[in-house]
């Protein structure tokens, strides 16, 4: 019994397969969402069925989440805040606090000891708490994003970005490199800045063990700042990025034999 | 399509042509609610409406305040405006004959309504009363521009422990040259050791020294509406206009019962959110709110006796704080599987009947000291607490209000009530006037919200 997940995000589009009978990852991919995301996401399925050597009649059942759900050809739909619950608890079933950092939202689940969701926060107007902050720091020093941990090793002291929005924080980063500062303490201050925005969601309530979902959480360095904004460790799951994806497929096999 | 549900405006008007046809009886405010569209109300044709006769009279005479304004000034009555206590200096001037109250902060739907196209918001930004105000900052536009309804006669606002950024734009009015009655409210605190404590509505309780400041207060009201209107306001013109309040607040507490604790749901968010604004001021007129309230509450007791409703049998019962800004969000709610089940809109002390077994004036003294806005905010906490039991909520949507003062640290402290004491799943969520660039991320909230509720179930 097959099951698929379709995360519809705004910032990328990502398809799981799951064996329903083991709870195999049959096949995964994603892709940057350009336009019209069920037509994408349509095409991302069939890549990941591709892959996977199966056909649409072998899924059973699909279920699509993230912001663009509404668009996916899908049996049905299931929010993130959710899908991501249920991925979390299949791969690291102590965790009872969830922060996912996407590219242009950040969410912070509180789990029962169940994995099922007790309350959640949600950054989706604030670019500074996402993972489009590091985009735009990146850009500005132009490199890619996957660099910007490797750059911000061996920093010393991590510069302080004061603003509270990304654009001015923009400002200040250009007149930090502009008095010398050195790179790697500025992209450090910025990812200090990312996820302190994140922990003021949490407002000091945290219960271990924390894990951190998303796109953004492939980023070197980011757990660590993360940490440190947190007063706790933080879990990575394997493939962090489509735990959204995941859950939706482990939602749509709960749907089928609850 | 005479059974209840909810439809379009476009809907309302072929069922509004049938009804006529089938001899619909209405008062003068009566019609098809689109001419209300036609004439800017534009929100409206986003808008899912309940299909009953009695919520199209509802909405009609919401829609048509500024008409009867402008009919009581051409009728040579005195015209006061009641700002920010919300159903306590109204109560006064509906006490005298030939006087008509209303809410001037009631503008801040006006962006909504007519989907920004009005130009208030525009020149409140002009007077340096921008967007990181409360939308009712659009109250200060329609003054300026003579519009949505007529100079009033008297402006009585209470101050003190009110909003900060209410308090900002009515003193940013005073200097634009309208002339404001003022009375202040103090921040209720609990009666100190030792201290004589009076018990207030909604299970507050206050010091006797503030109610006797407050009661001081109003008795400045009270002198300024008999310099206006010429005549003694005596208690027992008080006493008669708290009678007609009370009609009015426990119809509307019996409508409240039935619609939020029914199944399946008798009548929609929607229509209470707007029938519950109706306490603070009548809708500019006491008598007929009481007509329109009771007609509503008929057919709700109709639909419940014959098991009728709005919305699916497993809507999850939704407890919502705070009144939105856009009235399109009440219906998202139903749209993501959820019912409002009990509100708290800021004016609960206009929903709670008036002490009427003692001087008229001491009990709107006591009315006015229970304004949830005036005091600390778990007070509001514990209330919603309770009225979470009380109408069985499966959940509960802190609404934030877009630079309103007191949004701005109450949230937390009720939410962690909230969970603390009945273990509910809690959002915030902030609605603008117009929110459909903000529905997909509002419409998550809510449908995760009510995930998370049917998960405990």
């Amino acid at each position: 019994m097959i099951c698929a997940g379709i995360d519809a995000g705004s910032r990328a589009i990502k398809v799981v397969l799951l064996d329903g009978n083991t709870g195999q990852v049959l096949s995964r991919c994603s892709a940057d969402q350009l336009y019209q995301p069920g037509r994408q996401a349509q095409e991302l399925f069939e890549q990941a069925l591709a892959a996977g050597g199966l056909t649409r009649r072998d899924v059973r059942r699909v279920v699509a989440t993230g912001y663009a759900r509404a668009a996916v050809q899908a049996d049905t739909t299931v929010t993130e805040i959710t899908c991501h619950a249920i991925g979390v608890r299949h791969t690291l079933p102590a965790a009872r606090t969830v922060v996912e950092i996407g590219g242009q939202d950040s969410k912070l689940l509180r789990l029962d000891p169940d994995g099922r969701v007790r309350d959640f926060a949600m950054n989706d107007r604030c670019a500074a708490g996402t993972g489009r902050f590091l985009e735009m720091v990146a850009a500005r020093l132009g490199v890619p994003v996957g660099e910007l941990g490797r750059m911000a090793q061996g920093n010393r002291c991590p510069a302080a970005i004061s603003s509270m929005c990304a654009v001015f924080a923009e400002t200040e980063i250009i007149g930090l490199l502009a008095s010398g500062r050195p790179q790697a303490e500025i992209i450090a201050g910025v990812q200090a800045a990312v996820a302190a925005r994140v922990a003021a969601m949490a407002g000091g309530r945290v219960t271990r063990p924390v894990a951190f979902t998303g796109g953004v959480a492939q980023v070197d360095g980011m757990a660590g700042a993360l940490e440190q904004a947190l007063g706790q460790a933080v879990i990575i799951p394997d493939n962090p990025q489509y735990t959204g994806a995941l859950g939706a497929a482990l939602a749509a096999l709960r749907q089928i034999a609850p | 399509m005479n059974s209840p549900h909810q439809i379009s405006l476009d809907d309302w008007e072929i069922r509004y042509h049938r009804l006529k046809a089938g001899g619909l009886n209405e008062p003068w405010y009566g019609g098809p609610l689109s001419r209300h569209a036609g004439r800017g109300d534009k929100r409206l044709l986003s808008l899912r409406f309940d299909n009953s006769p009695p919520a199209l009279r509802l909405w009609n005479f919401l829609l048509t305040e500024e008409e009867r304004l402008h009919q009581a000034r051409a009728a040579g009555g005195k015209i006061v405006g009641a700002m920010k206590d919300l159903g306590t200096a109204a109560v006064m001037a509906f006490s005298l004959p030939n006087v008509t109250a209303f809410y001037p902060d009631g503008a801040w739907w006006v962006p909504c309504i007519m989907e920004q196209g009005t130009g208030d918001l525009e020149v409140a930004d002009a007077l340096g009363i921008d967007e990181s105000f409360c939308p009712v900052r659009a109250m200060l536009g329609a003054f300026v521009r003579g519009a949505h309804f007529p100079r009033p006669d008297l402006l009585v606002c209470s101050v003190g422990a009110t909003c900060d950024d209410f308090s900002a734009i009515a003193q940013r009015l005073s200097s634009l040259g309208y002339p404001i009655l003022w009375w202040e409210a103090p921040h209720r605190r609990r009666a100190e050791a030792g201290e004589a404590a009076v018990d207030l509505p909604g299970g507050l309780a206050a010091p006797a020294a503030q109610v006797r400041f407050v009661r001081r207060q109003l008795e400045l009201v009270r002198a300024g509406l008999e310099e206006l209107t010429d005549r003694k306001l005596d208690d027992a013109l008080l006493a008669e206009g708290i009678a007609q309040a009370n009609q009015f607040r426990r119809l509307l507490g019996e409508l409240r019962r039935l619609a939020y604790t029914r199944v399946p749901c008798p009548l929609g968010a929607l229509e209470m959110l707007v029938a519950e604004m109706l306490a603070i001021h009548f809708c500019s007129d006491r008598a007929e709110a009481i007509v329109v309230i009771g007609q509503l509450l008929d057919e709700v007791r109709r639909r419940s006796a014959l098991g009728l409703g709005v919305l699916d049998e497993c809507a999850v019962p939704v407890f919502w704080v705070n009144p939105v800004a856009d009235l399109k969000v009440m219906n998202i709610l139903e749209e993501c599987g959820g019912r409002l089940c009990g509100s708290e809109f800021l004016f609960s002390h206009a929903l709670d009947e008036i002490p009427a077994d003692i001087e008229p004036l001491e009990a709107l003294a006591r009315t006015a000291l229970a304004d949830p806005m005036v005091g600390p905010a778990s007070d509001r906490a514990e209330r919603i607490c309770r009225e979470c039991r009380r109408f069985g909520a499966k959940a509960v949507v802190i609404s934030r209000i877009p630079g309103a003062s007191h949004c701005a640290t109450e949230s937390d402290i009720i939410a962690d009530m909230v969970r603390n004491r009945l273990d509910l799943p809690t959002v915030e969520i902030e609605v603008p006037p117009i929110c459909d660039a903000d529905a997909p991320g509002i419409r998550t909230r809510l449908e995760a919200l009510i995930e998370s509720a049917r998960q405990r179930t």
